[in-house]
């Protein structure tokens, strides 16, 4: 598309210009329009979101990219077991080791099924990342001093969604659910290692980042639609109260080391739907359902999201039920 | 979008984390601590467009990873936190994001020892810790004592509440530390105040949602701080 088609052809880079013109220009109008209470609280928790995700999610492309250019795909053949379902419990728990939030894990699940691991796996690890490293461990033991066995029925109904998720791929899934240009190899073989690193980082970067910011803008204008209140409602009802629970993780779409102490100031509901939303939320929200259709493709999206929610919700409560011993 | 754009909109987003983290605005937005991340991630991104720079420059675009030139219309987003950050700078969260919480505090239970207040008048206390202190302390070392907050002010009908908002890791997790402040205070909503004045004992239980209540002594209007938030 390079090639000039005709001369008054307009490129990206002066819509680009333009844009930003007008909007300085406009920056008085921008900024009254924006000046009602409601529409502020939305653009400082928009901005807060983006500013608090950018970083995890530029971690998450150089280990993406380190994959791509230094790790090669024998090498990783050799590390996780030969046949999926027995590497599923092996990405499960490796995902102990990248302390980060959602965002760091899609762009290095999509390399990692570039280099050749079976997909089961690499979904798993994506699941498992976010929801079970040490940081997230602490924060919700730091979060609920008086219910140690809140950390244990987070670690277990989490790892169950995450290897749960990474067999039913394996029984159902289809390689080409996952968009093409996710599952394209990446040739590293020759010289230019740190090439195809700077160029898969920034690639990745400019991908996954303009999903980030669709994620977060949902966050900041469901955040101001919700009524706090609405929690208050299911006090009695368990069954309801989980199942809302659950779609208030997809909505907030909270980093998983804050969710603890957003589900400990819930204190009117029982601790079996305050460990669904915490088992929910690092598994499937807004911002990660933005990010998985712009890495995977809508199609993945469209079917991995609700059969993840689903998944997450069983077990939750299962780990519920069985480590914390009853609803309570 | 071309690779061109590309690289200039990520020049523009990592200088806007630059820029706040320099200027000390992402207080506004995430935890002190997340400070040196933030930098890191702005110096990172503006690093991987300089080297997309430097090498289209050398020559033409060689796709080493098999990629075509051309994204999505996504990038495009990326355009929104860039404006956002360098044209209206959003402030802090105020009354508006307390008055859509619900009306009282969390406290979750704990150990009730506490350290001893500072042996001084009117020790500046933080207002998470006065709440904290209110709802548990058995051994009443606020009792009678006066201590100094600062905070904004938030009105709920014909109360006025002194408030700060408590995050973990962003401002989208904010949770509102409120006080009811007892005495003639007419000060539209989110002024920042500094509060002289006594917790009233016994002031703070399950039927006052938690919240206690300040006999107010003196109170003048300060300027916002730089660090909004309590953690």
């Amino acid at each position: 598309m390079t090639a000039v088609v005709s001369r008054i052809r307009i490129t990206s880079l002066q819509v680009f210009c333009a844009v930003l013109v007008a909007a300085v220009l406009l920056q008085g109008l921008i900024t009254s329009a924006l000046d009602a209470p409601a529409a502020r609280t939305a653009s400082t928790v928009f901005v807060a979101v983006c500013v608090q995700a950018l970083p995890f999610l530029v971690l998450g492309v150089l280990l993406s990219a380190l994959i791509t250019a230094f790790v090669s795909p024998r090498v990783l053949r050799r590390v996780l077991p030969r046949s999926s379902a027995a590497a599923v419990p092996v990405a499960g728990l490796a995902g102990v080791v990248l302390p980060g939030c959602e965002c760091a894990a899609v762009p290095v699940a999509r390399r990692l099924i570039g280099q050749g691991v079976a997909p089961a796996a690499a979904l798993t690890f994506l699941l498992a990342a976010p929801a079970i490293n040490p940081v997230v461990l602490v924060s919700t033991a730091v979060a609920f001093p008086g219910e140690p066995g809140m950390v244990g029925a987070r670690f277990f109904g989490s790892l169950a969604t995450a290897v749960g998720m990474g067999w039913l791929w394996t029984r159902l899934g289809r390689a080409e659910w996952i968009a093409e240009r996710a599952r394209r190899r990446v040739d590293n073989a020759d010289r230019q290692r740190w090439a195809v690193f700077a160029e898969t980082a920034r690639h990745d970067l400019v991908e996954a980042g303009g999903f980030l910011v669709l994620g977060a803008l949902f966050v900041a204008v469901l955040g101001v639609l919700l009524p706090a209140s609405w929690t208050d409602a299911l006090a009695g009802q368990l069954v309801v109260a989980v199942l809302v629970m659950a779609l208030l993780a997809v909505v907030l779409a909270l980093c998983s080391e804050a969710d603890a102490f957003v589900a400990a100031s819930l204190t009117t509901l029982p601790l079996l739907p305050r460990l669904v939303f915490l088992v929910v939320g690092p598994a499937v929200d807004v911002k990660l359902i933005a990010l998985q259709a712009g890495t995977f493709g809508r199609a993945f999206a469209a079917r991995f999201a609700p059969a993840t929610f689903v998944v997450a919700v069983l077990c939750g409560t299962a780990a519920g039920l069985l480590v914390l011993g009853g609803a309570r | 979008m071309r690779r061109e754009t590309q690289h200039v909109l990520l020049l523009l987003l990592g200088g806007a984390l630059i820029k706040i983290t320099l200027n000390g605005d992402y207080l506004r937005y995430v935890r002190p601590a997340h400070g040196w991340w933030v930098l890191g991630a702005g110096v990172v991104i503006v690093a991987l467009a300089g080297v997309g720079v430097l090498r289209d420059l050398r020559s033409a675009p060689a796709d080493v990873t098999g990629h075509a030139g051309h994204a999505g219309h996504s990038p495009w987003l990326l355009m929104l936190p860039v404006l956002a950050i360098f044209l209206v700078a959003p402030p802090a969260l105020g009354a508006d994001a307390v008055v859509r919480s619900v009306d009282a505090n969390v406290v979750a239970q704990r150990a009730p020892e506490f350290a001893p207040l500072p042996d001084e008048p009117a020790p500046r206390l933080e207002l998470s810790d006065v709440v904290a202190r209110a709802n548990w302390d058995r051994a009443g070392q606020l009792d009678g004592r006066e201590v100094t907050l600062t905070g904004f002010v938030v009105r709920r009908g014909a109360s006025v509440q002194l408030v700060r908002l408590a995050i973990v890791c962003c401002a989208a997790d904010a949770r509102a530390v409120r006080l009811r402040l007892d005495g003639p205070l007419d000060v539209p909503a989110d002024t920042w105040l500094e509060v002289r004045g006594t917790v009233r004992t016994g002031s703070a239980t399950a039927a006052t949602d938690h919240v206690p209540a300040m006999t107010v002594h003196t109170a003048h209007v300060v300027a916002p701080p730089p660090d909004p938030y309590e953690y």
